[in-house]
């Protein structure tokens, strides 16, 4: 079995994690879920993840932090930012400091799933149980 | 609303009102001010001038008849005077001849002829005489000449019968004793006459001086009463209108009520004073509210992005349970239709703080509890502060007595600064917002912190101005500070800054503490 | 995973240059042949397109919900060829409607002024002086038509991401710094980019719709769904909402549309002043 893709889901909205965690472990990945970015961030430093999925807007830090906290620890990791605040210049900065994707909420599960998918592929590790409702 | 609106018309007579319907009943206001106005009984400055102008002509009139009428009494006497002279020569020359005759015996018919004349001349002007002289002096006068006469005739009797020697000796003798006396008397009566004549006439002239005198001392004094009411008059009106510029300028849009007795020119300008301030007041209602639309639009921006948070959080949601609503347990669907419902929940708070906010509402002063009413503001721009990454801190002292004013207006004073600030710091900068009692007793401040850019120290004196921006096109309308100063006068504060280049700005908003209803809208109109 | 929208005060430069980059970078080359295709495509013959483009309305010309329509058609295709990846693009007006999507690098060359003169005025030999005036009228043209077209200022230079004039610098320089500008990852595509080109297909095919009945409606896309706001007076308000939910609810994607219209304050800000 080939070894699982590691995700990562950071949102200081609960109930993102809490749905996102079945959504895309049903993909076949393995998932973490963190609200604390600061937590998130520890965890990162531990172990590291294949894809990481951050919101943006957080109290304590910023989701561009924690983006630039992952690629330097792991440039091959895939970072895909999502947030409720998304404008050009947002979108812009994110890219160049080397995210993978960039999401704007509101956006639905498959529209997540299909982010990561594709993120999982240019990793290398394409996931097979794609999953269409 | 019906009935909201009929509560504040009767509200506005105390309040500040900058809305529409507080504009209303401006308009009504000024109505009965004109009717007021005009219904004064109709007197004008033209009126009084030309009023007094013709005063003064009337009694310079009369001072002129008056002096014509002395002067000729003056000339009258002095013909008078020369009359009674000649009158004089003619009985002095008489008795020189009187005595030319005694003495050589000549000159008796030259002495008759001037008595002749004497009595033509005291007859040519006797009801005059009798005037001067009473009719006891004048039958004396008149006697005493008839007497001289006689005496003289009876003499040249005499003269022509010489023959007879001795009888005519003396019987000169005898006559000579009494013409000397009847010529004496007559001497004396005509001296006497004529000092009586002089006293008269110096009395005449100097009664004309006199008059000359208190005429112009009268003419004076009704120049000077003159002057003053209609100086009064003007000044004090002119006075009453700058206090009322004052006023105006100082955002007090109440209407002039008649103040003054009499409808006159400056009726006409109350009533066109009056029509401005209306029409001044419904542009600043429109503008205070076209600005507070703009920070609506400025805070929509924050609210759309923050919406997407429970937003996505529905959709998620939604879309899990749409996906795995078979699998599920029921308390797993439960609990994700809670989530939606509380999601809901969330989005409407979201944007009803905005809404609130955006209402048009009539204006309303009441007491106010400033920290309360500063939490709800910095939650209207919290999103605000999200999109830009910045933190504010809110830090009240507490316990501090209410202010009365118009929640809705002095909250949106609060914004325009906080937005101001928003402007000013750089991302992830603070704000602070502190409430506390200001430094002059009966007053509380409310200050505004930022450690942003600051105000270089050339446009400080510039920032309140209308339309003075140094933000782009499309950003700032420069509006802000100037509605926002407008509507803290109105409330009797103030608003002060300081600032240093580089460091930060604070905007200090200070306010009376009321212990009545703050008297925002009524100054003392009419006196 | 780019795309390049060049603007130019000179057509043939900023053909010259997007021919160069697109050979350079093997994309896809797009300029005003595209009309053609517009035209078979919409019935709308190529010169009253080219016209739409070039033309501000006027009382004698073309009309204002003409120049609309027209425009809604080129912006529809144009983005519909934006949506297949790697284009350069030309002399489609581009760079306004496509100005909140990251991945369109948004260029603006300024030719230089003999170049631009004889363009402007070919076959005559104009003095300086002239010249710049002639210059100087242009820019003001392009100005008004594009503040009328899409309320945007074409040669206001903060709405593009590089400005290069060719006075200063060759056109192969040009070319290298626009290619090099492209490989920067902040223009890279990605799901939110995408989307808001997406969105932008969907509102501009609404407004092929839409513009021909109602030439002031203001259409915005979300996904599937779709916000047109107009104005109008009370009483139409319920049938034209109607109308317009059913002109747009057509567009396949389309599942929502929500009409906003909003009182003609104008008219009724004149009509309360009388
Ligand atoms: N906290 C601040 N720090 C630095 N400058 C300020 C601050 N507040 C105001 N200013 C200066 O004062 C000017 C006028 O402010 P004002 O609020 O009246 O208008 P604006 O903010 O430019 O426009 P608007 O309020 O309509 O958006 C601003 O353009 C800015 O230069
Ligand atoms: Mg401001």
């Amino acid at each position: 079995m080939d070894k699982k893709v590691i995700v990562l889901i950071l949102d200081d909205e609960p109930i993102v994690g809490k749905r996102l965690k079945p959504a895309v472990e049903r993909m076949g990945c393995e998932v973490e879920v963190f609200e604390d970015p600061r937590e998130a961030l520890q965890r990162i430093d531990e172990k590291t993840f294949d894809i990481v999925v951050t919101d943006i807007r957080m109290d304590e830090i910023d989701g561009i932090e924690v983006l630039e906290r992952v690629k330097k620890k792991s440039p091959r990791t895939k970072v895909i930012m999502i947030t409720g605040y998304a404008m050009m210049a947002l979108a812009r900065e994110a890219m160049e400091k080397g995210a993978y994707d960039f999401i704007a909420k509101p956006f639905t599960p498959e529209e997540l799933r299909k982010a990561i998918a594709k993120a999982a592929e240019a990793l290398g590790t394409p996931l097979q149980n794609s999953v269409t409702q | 609303m019906r009935e909201s609106e009929k509560k504040d018309a009767v509200d506005s007579e105390g309040a500040a009102p900058v809305t529409l319907e507080g504009h209303y009943e401006r308009i009504k206001a000024a109505e009965s001010a004109k009717k007021g106005l005009l219904a004064r009984p109709r007197y004008t400055f033209r009126m009084q001038l030309y009023l007094s102008f013709l005063l003064v002509f009337l009694f310079a009139a009369a001072t002129g008849a008056i002096l014509i009428f002395v002067s000729h009494e003056v000339e009258k006497k002095q013909r008078f005077l020369e009359i009674v002279n000649d009158y004089m020569l003619e009985v002095q020359q008489a008795r020189r001849y009187e005595k030319n005759f005694f003495l050589y015996g000549t000159n008796l018919s030259d002495a008759l002829e001037n008595v002749y004349g004497a009595k033509t001349i005291y007859a040519g002007d006797e009801d005059e005489l009798i005037r001067i002289l009473g009719q006891v002096r004048h039958s004396q006068i008149t006697k005493n000449l008839e007497r001289y006469e006689t005496l003289l005739k009876v003499l040249a009797e005499l003269e022509r019968g010489r023959a007879d020697n001795i009888s005519y000796r003396e019987k000169i003798k005898e006559i000579e004793v009494e013409l000397r006396e009847q010529g004496q008397k007559m001497v004396s009566y005509g001296q006497e006459l004529m000092k009586k004549e002089k006293e008269s006439l110096s009395e005449t002239i100097l009664r004309s001086r006199t008059i000359h005198v208190y005429a112009l001392a009268f003419l004076l004094a009704l120049l000077l009463v003159n002057a003053y009411l209609l100086g009064r008059r003007i000044l004090g009106t002119i006075n009453r209108f700058s206090l009322y510029a004052q006023r105006i300028a100082s955002g007090n849009f109440t209407p002039i009520t008649p103040a003054r007795r009499f409808r006159d020119e400056f009726t006409d300008l109350a009533i066109g004073i009056n029509q401005m301030i209306l029409q001044l007041e419904s542009r600043e209602a429109v503008l205070v509210q076209s600005h507070k639309m703009r920070a609506v639009g400025t805070l929509t921006a924050g609210v759309a992005h923050e919406l997407n948070n429970p937003l996505n959080n529905i959709t998620l949601t939604a879309h899990m349970l749409l996906e795995d609503y078979k699998r599920l347990s029921d308390e797993e669907r439960i609990d994700m239709l809670k989530d939606v419902v509380g999601e809901a929940g969330r989005s409407k708070a979201i944007i009803s703080n905005l809404l609130d906010f955006a209402r048009e509402s009539t204006s309303h002063v009441e007491p106010l509890d400033l920290e309360k009413m500063l939490k709800e503001t910095v939650s209207l721009a919290s999103n605000q502060l999200k999109l830009s990454g910045m933190k504010i801190e809110l830090q009240s002292t507490g316990y501090l007595p209410r202010v009365h004013g118009d929640s809705q207006q002095l909250r949106q004073v609060f914004l325009n600064l906080i937005l101001n600030a928003i402007d000013a710091s750089k991302k992830g900068g603070k704000i602070q917002v502190l409430l506390m009692p200001a430094d002059d007793p009966g007053y509380i401040a409310v200050k505004v912190v930022d450690f942003g850019t600051g105000i270089p120290e050339h446009i400080l004196g510039n920032i309140f101005d209308p339309f003075f921006t140094t933000k782009p096109k499309g950003k700032g309308t420069g509006l802000g500070l100037s509605v926002s100063q407008g509507i803290v006068a109105k409330h009797g504060g103030r608003i002060r800054v300081t600032s240093k280049e580089a460091e930060g700005t604070t905007f200090s908003v200070i306010l009376p503490v009321t212990t009545i209803p703050a008297d925002i809208s009524r100054s003392p109109t009419s006196s | 995973m780019t795309i390049i929208a060049i603007s130019s005060d000179s057509y043939r430069m900023g053909r010259e240059i997007g021919e160069k980059i697109s050979k350079r970078l093997g994309y896809r080359y797009l300029d005003r042949e595209i009309l053609k295709e517009i035209s078979a495509g919409s019935g709308i013959s190529e010169g009253k397109l080219l016209k739409a483009l070039e033309k501000t309305p006027s009382a004698l010309g073309m009309s204002a919900r003409d120049q609309a329509v027209y425009l809604a058609h080129i912006e529809k295709k144009v983005i519909g060829e934006f949506l297949k990846d790697n284009v350069v693009c030309h002399g489609l007006a581009a760079h306004l409607y496509v100005l909140g999507v990251s991945h369109v690098l948004k260029v603006r060359v300024l030719s230089n002024p003999e170049v631009l003169g004889k363009e402007l005025a070919p076959g005559k030999d104009l003095s300086g002086d002239a010249m710049e005036k002639l210059i100087g009228r242009n820019e003001n043209a392009r100005k008004r038509w594009s503040l009328k077209a899409f309320s945007l200022d074409e040669t206001d230079p903060s709405n593009y991401d590089m400005v290069i004039s060719l006075n200063k610098i060759e056109i192969n320089e040009a070319v290298k710094s626009i290619a090099e500008a492209v490989g920067y990852k902040k223009f890279k595509a990605m799901s939110y980019s995408l989307k808001c080109l997406k969105d932008e297909e969907t509102a501009a095919e609404a407004r092929t719709i839409l513009f021909p009945r109602f030439p002031d409606a203001q259409v915005r896309a979300n996904g599937p769904t779709v916000v047109v706001i107009t104005k109008g007076m009370k009483r139409e308000k319920q049938k034209k909402a109607l109308i317009i939910k059913e002109m747009v609810g057509k567009i396949p994607g389309v599942n929502f549309v929500e009409v906003h219209i909003v009182n003609d304050i104008l008219r009724q800000a004149a009509e309360s002043l009388r």
